[in-house]
């Protein structure tokens, strides 16, 4: 591989930019015509592993509306148990995480190492509120309280027999939605990693930033709509 | 000078032509035209999409302070047509800008709305499901409920909001269908009741009433009736002791109780049940002690 150096940007350390991984050092795969082809070509695979994801979720939002219509009431009572403070925050964490996401690519595409780097920071930082707030203020309360999903309820306030289902929803829909949270923030690590380590992210090098931030913004999209459906709708 | 070419585009000038587009299939073959986003219109995009949420959260509370400040109560769909609605809007706005499919190829939004449709057929055919059970179980929950009523077949065929109610195939007398059935049914089987019932009945008697429905098939004089083959005639023979004859249909004993568990004797079950042996009830089962030697049960 050539490690020519064409231009010499500054305050880069030489190891970094003599390392192959280097954005300016990479190249496209061979069978590809152009770089161009080749990421287009791997941002629709992307878009097509995120319509799986949205039709995973979409299992999910169609139980929510099963249920809803079989058992108004007990979904009614669900959304009270919740507090839209909470919910309402993490839409907020999330919405400005994917704003740095989204920024993460702009300075990528721009090859403002440090910015980059900076936001894909603030985006995992989100990543980790977003989930310190789930657990901190729903999860272990209500656990602690008997709000369970499925035989593990026992919250002896109950005014429904159908709200061990609704716990169970709540749960599976959040706890999908915050183990995509942690993949999103794990694929955001190893962005950071590369982008540390080797500066592997440039104008014609950044298929990574752009795919995780996309997963990203999938992951907020889906919060977008969980939030009203569980916390506001009653 | 021979010149080696580095680049693509010093390559097409060298030949004249681009050999990583020999056929110029595409034009814009080789330039980057990636979209950097302007990101005055991502701040936009983050402040508005905040903006959306407060408005989402406001129309909630304002909702629930509506409701107890005019003692209303709003429908439903007020609730779940503002949620989602904003929803929508934010939706769209992550997609379009921070996920960029706005300046995208058009491939990737047609991968998502593709994804989308399905994602309304799976909620769509669920709801129309589930929001039209009512339209069934309107006549047919008269069917399943112990002493309701069937509609009658000279009952009109839609009520007022000319909603169709579909009738009966017969008239129930005003009992429900099950019980219709069930009375039915013992109509049906009063031949069996009877040999089961009866002390002195035997089962030649059940199969005669059985095979009475079917009266053209059991004349004794055509010889090359089925039934009658197989000894199935008027006066119906089975097997003895002595010979055995072959028989289709219901199993001998198919009927009658279970073996009696505890106790002596073939009398039934306990022995409070043979107090009332003088008078046979209806429920009585068939006395297996009345039953010929030789049957094919044994």
């Amino acid at each position: 591989m050539s490690t020519m150096i064409d231009t010499n940007p500054t305050d880069v350390p030489a190891h970094i930019l003599r390392s192959p991984k280097h954005w300016r050092n990479r190249a496209f795969g061979h069978h590809w015509r152009t770089g161009d082809e080749e990421f287009d070509a791997a941002k629709f695979g992307m878009w097509l592993f995120l319509t799986t994801e949205v039709l995973l979720f979409a299992g999910i939002f169609c139980g929510y509306a099963v249920f809803r219509m079989l058992y108004p009431e007990a979904w009614a009572n669900g959304s009270h148990y919740l507090d839209w403070r909470f919910g309402a925050a993490n839409t907020a964490v999330l919405l400005f995480s994917s704003w740095t996401a989204a920024n993460a690519v702009r300075l990528a595409q721009l090859d403002k190492q440090f910015w980059l780097k900076v936001n894909v920071i603030i985006t995992i930082i989100c990543a980790g509120l977003f989930l310190f707030i789930k657990l901190k203020w729903e999860y272990i309360p209500k656990l602690s309280e008997g709000k369970a999903p499925g035989t593990f309820f026992s919250y002896p306030f109950a005014h429904n027999p159908h709200e061990p289902l609704w716990w169970s929803l709540y749960y599976i829909g959040t706890g999908l939605h915050a183990l995509h949270v942690i993949i999103g923030a794990g694929i955001f690590g190893v962005v950071l990693y590369y982008a540390q380590r080797h500066q592997a992210y440039g104008p014609t090098q950044y298929t990574l930033v752009e795919n995780a931030a996309l997963y990203w913004h999938l992951v907020d999209l889906i919060w977008i709509f969980l939030f009203p459906l569980l916390y506001l709708i009653h | 000078m021979s010149h080696t070419p580095h680049t693509a585009a010093e390559n097409k000038a060298q030949l004249g032509w681009d050999p990583d587009d020999p056929h110029g299939i595409n034009p814009h073959h080789g330039e980057h035209h990636h979209y950097i986003a302007d990101w005055r219109m991502q701040v936009t995009v983050l402040v508005v999409l905040l903006f959306f949420t407060a408005l989402t959260v406001a129309f909630f509370n304002f909702e629930g302070w509506a409701e107890g400040a005019f003692g209303i109560v709003l429908p439903g769909w007020v609730n779940i047509a503002g949620a989602m609605s904003i929803a929508t809007i934010k939706g769209i706005l992550v997609a379009a800008f921070f996920m960029q499919l706005r300046y995208d190829k058009a491939l990737n939004t047609f991968a998502l709305l593709a994804c989308l449709g399905c994602v309304a057929l799976f909620l769509g055919f669920s709801m129309i499901d589930l929001g039209s059970r009512h339209m069934v179980t309107a006549y047919k929950g008269d069917e399943v409920v112990p002493g309701g009523t069937g509609y009658m077949l000279d009952a009109a065929p839609a009520d007022e909001d000319f909603f169709v109610r579909l009738s009966p195939r017969v008239n129930t007398g005003g009992a429900s269908l099950i019980y219709a059935a069930r009375r039915e049914g013992n109509d049906h089987y009063k031949g069996l009741n009877y040999y089961r019932t009866t002390p002195g009945a035997d089962e030649a008697d059940f199969w005669a009433y059985f095979y009475g429905d079917h009266a053209t098939h059991r004349d004794p004089l055509d010889e090359e009736n089925y039934f009658v083959a197989l000894g199935y005639g008027q006066d119906p023979v089975i097997s003895d002791a002595n010979k055995s004859r072959p028989r289709r249909g219901l199993t001998p004993g198919l009927f009658s109780d279970v073996a009696p568990l505890t106790g002596h004797g073939p009398h039934r079950m306990s022995h409070e049940s043979t107090e009332g042996e003088d008078e046979p009830t209806e429920q009585e089962p068939y006395n297996e002690s009345a039953d010929k030697p030789g049957d094919d049960g044994d």
